[in-house]
């Protein structure tokens, strides 16, 4: 019986109903929407820092990253590699060997980092090969090519088979150098990375350096991105305390707050709407059920219970609630699905997302059926919650006040 | 039959409309009613007929004084018990009907029945009798802003009766009726008082509910000013 008048009330006060559906549904579908942005935007900001180059996680020497010398290198790449063939969760893993070296060609100098690399493998784990803009990437075999950025290409006049030379310190400090001819030219968008980095096979850079089998660090592909943290850790334990793994949450910090202060950002700017939206809910309904007051008065006369009223009451509530959030789940949903699939370009912001070492413009959403069903269960609980005092309000006065009340 | 079931003990009622300022509705009313009788409260507007009624039947409380119900106190008990002995026993008729508007007539009628937790075909067959009874069973299945005042008013007393109280209160009933409307209700009331045996006290400053009374009460500014018996 109290359900049947919770719907015929609701069908009753059509107004009234459909503009708390709509409020309650276009609050429910932002805050799906904005969460689904805001996850989105995350996974996007790591993947584009975090593939183009540094990695999700990273091997090195246990002082390599407090103190980056050649004495902190690791000197047996073979032997990293082989603890860690058997390991469960690793996609890729692959060595680098960084060296700052002066780069010249024809009377232009410049300073840059030049880094052997398993070409193979790092077309796995980093932008490296995509990013490639002219010429050829470069294969295992390659000897005395490079792979440079475009920005280093420009500051040094340089185009694929020009020759560039370089002079850096081997791995035992004695002077390396050699000239080396242009074989592919890269641009991720970084400026700071374009402008500086180069790239040759790794087999070739650790005979020119004299440093057979050692690796300034690994990067690793974890099977799993998300689980990243959980990865570095299996393989901190696995290697020993000679090695230091670390996931991209500790080698690039500045993001990780950059994004805790984007979050805060995002979870305030809810809040305060939340809340807004919690009194908004809360007045109206307080409004709608003062406005039945005479109703409720004569439910209360014949003998229904307080708790019954209650009941009542807050079965419409319930109900309008339900839709709400289920239409508003629906909309919210749906834009995070398109959104994902078309990414929101922010075509006049590139210089921004630089300097957070972001090379992007789009900022696809979050599509998690999970997140969106959490996201409608709050706001159902809110959207419940507000009504429930304006309900106990009215279910406090005696049935003569409320059939009298004007 | 006539045993004293519904006595009113020292009534008094003061309103505070302002600070400062104290209205006395009803001052110290001591009334006695046996079952079955059928009564009329009458007196001028502002006599406090009404907030009587009320207070009768537990839908106000009363500054001072006790009302007891066939044994049972009406007054200073917690608006839960309150809520049942209405349900249970006291069936309500008012000036301007108060139905429930989302429900059509039967589903009005059979509210308190389901309420007191009766089966539904138990609900269904009483709501069909006293229908007929009252001659609404053709507009069961109207919503209460489908009926005229004459009929909401025939729904409100069929609501009232159909679950079987002990008592019915009757607030000006006839106030908002054409006089062959009201006539025909009174008839009406009449025969459930003396079909159904049920206690019916009616407000009102209509002659004609007056004139049909057994028993009748004048009130004036908040006092009894005479209590006679007829018949």
């Amino acid at each position: 019986m109290f359900f049947k008048i919770a719907v015929r009330n609701i069908r009753a006060y059509k107004k009234r109903s459909i503009i708390t559906v709509i409020l309650l549904a276009c609050t429910t579908a932002l805050l799906v929407f904005a969460t689904a942005y805001m996850d989105g935007s995350h996974e996007r900001m790591i993947r584009s820092s975090v593939e183009i180059y540094p990695g999700y996680v990273q091997i090195t020497h246990r002082d390599f990253r407090d103190s980056p010398s050649l004495e902190n290198l690791i000197f047996d790449a073979g032997q990293v590699t082989a603890a860690l063939a058997d390991l469960p969760g690793i996609a890729v893993l692959t060595p680098r060997y960084e060296s700052f070296v002066l780069f010249a060609a024809g009377n232009k100098a410049v300073g840059g980092m030049l880094t052997g690399i398993d070409p193979a493998k790092e077309g796995r784990v980093s932008r490296l090969w995509e990013s490639r803009k002219q010429g050829e990437y470069l294969e295992e075999t390659d000897s005395a090519l490079v792979y440079m950025g475009s920005e280093l290409a420009r500051r040094l006049k340089v185009g694929v088979n020009d020759e560039v030379a370089f002079v850096g310190t081997g791995a035992d400090y004695s002077f390396s150098a050699d000239t080396l001819r242009v074989k592919g030219i890269f641009r991720t968008g970084l400026f700071d990375f374009d402008n500086r980095a180069a790239f040759v096979a790794k087999s070739y850079l650790d005979r020119v350096m004299g440093a057979e089998n050692y690796a300034t660090h690994f990067i690793v592909l974890p099977a799993r991105p998300e689980e990243a943290a959980e990865l570095a850790a299996a393989i901190g334990e696995r290697l020993g305390p000679e090695y230091e793994a670390a996931s991209w949450r500790q080698t690039m910090a500045g993001l990780v707050q950059a994004m805790r202060v984007d979050t805060i950002f995002g979870y305030i700017t809810l809040g305060i709407i939340f809340i807004v939206i919690f009194f908004v809910v809360m007045i109206y309904t307080m409004l709608a059920v003062s406005a039945r007051l005479r109703e409720i008065g004569i439910l209360r006369a014949v003998g229904t219970e307080p708790g019954q009223v209650w009941r009542m009451l807050v079965m419409e509530s319930v109900l309008l609630a339900l839709v709400s959030v289920v239409a508003g789940g629906l909309i919210g949903g749906s834009l995070a699905y398109y959104f994902k699939l078309h990414p929101i370009v922010f075509s006049g912001f590139e210089e921004q997302f630089k300097q957070y070492g972001l090379a992007m413009t789009d900022m696809p959403t979050a599509f998690a059926p999970l997140v969106i069903v959490r996201d409608m269960a709050l706001m159902f609980v809110l959207s419940v919650a507000a009504t429930l005092y304006p309900i106990h309000k009215v279910n406090g006065y005696r049935p003569i006040e409320a059939m009298h009340h004007v | 039959m006539n045993s004293s079931f519904l006595e009113v003990k020292n009534i008094s009622k003061t309103f505070q409309p302002g600070r400062d300022v104290q209205v006395a509705a009803l001052a110290d009313i001591t009334l006695s009613f046996n079952r079955g009788e059928f009564v009329v409260i009458h007196g001028p507007s502002g006599s406090g007929k009404t907030t009587l009624l009320n207070i009768m039947g537990g839908l106000d409380s009363p500054t001072s004084g006790d009302v007891i119900l066939d044994g049972e106190k009406v007054t200073g008990v917690p608006e839960k018990q309150l809520s049942r002995l209405r349900r249970d026993h006291i069936g309500f008729v008012f000036q301007a009907y108060n139905l429930i508007p989302v429900l059509t007539a039967r589903e009005n009628i059979e509210y308190v029945m389901q309420l007191q937790g009766r089966g539904r075909l138990e609900c269904t067959n009483r709501t069909q009798q006293v229908a007929e009874k009252l001659a609404i069973d053709k507009l069961l299945d109207k919503l209460p802003n489908q009926l005229s005042g004459g009929q909401q008013q025939r729904v409100a007393v069929a609501r009232a009766v159909a679950s079987s109280p002990k008592l019915i209160l009757a607030d000006e009933p006839t106030a908002n009726l054409d006089s062959k409307s009201a006539a025909g209700l009174m008839d009406m009331m009449q025969a459930l008082n003396e079909d159904e045996g049920i206690t019916i006290i009616f407000s009102s400053h209509d002659p004609l509910v007056i004139g049909k009374a057994k028993h009748s009460v004048l009130l004036r500014d908040g006092m009894v000013a005479s209590d006679e018996f007829f018949g």
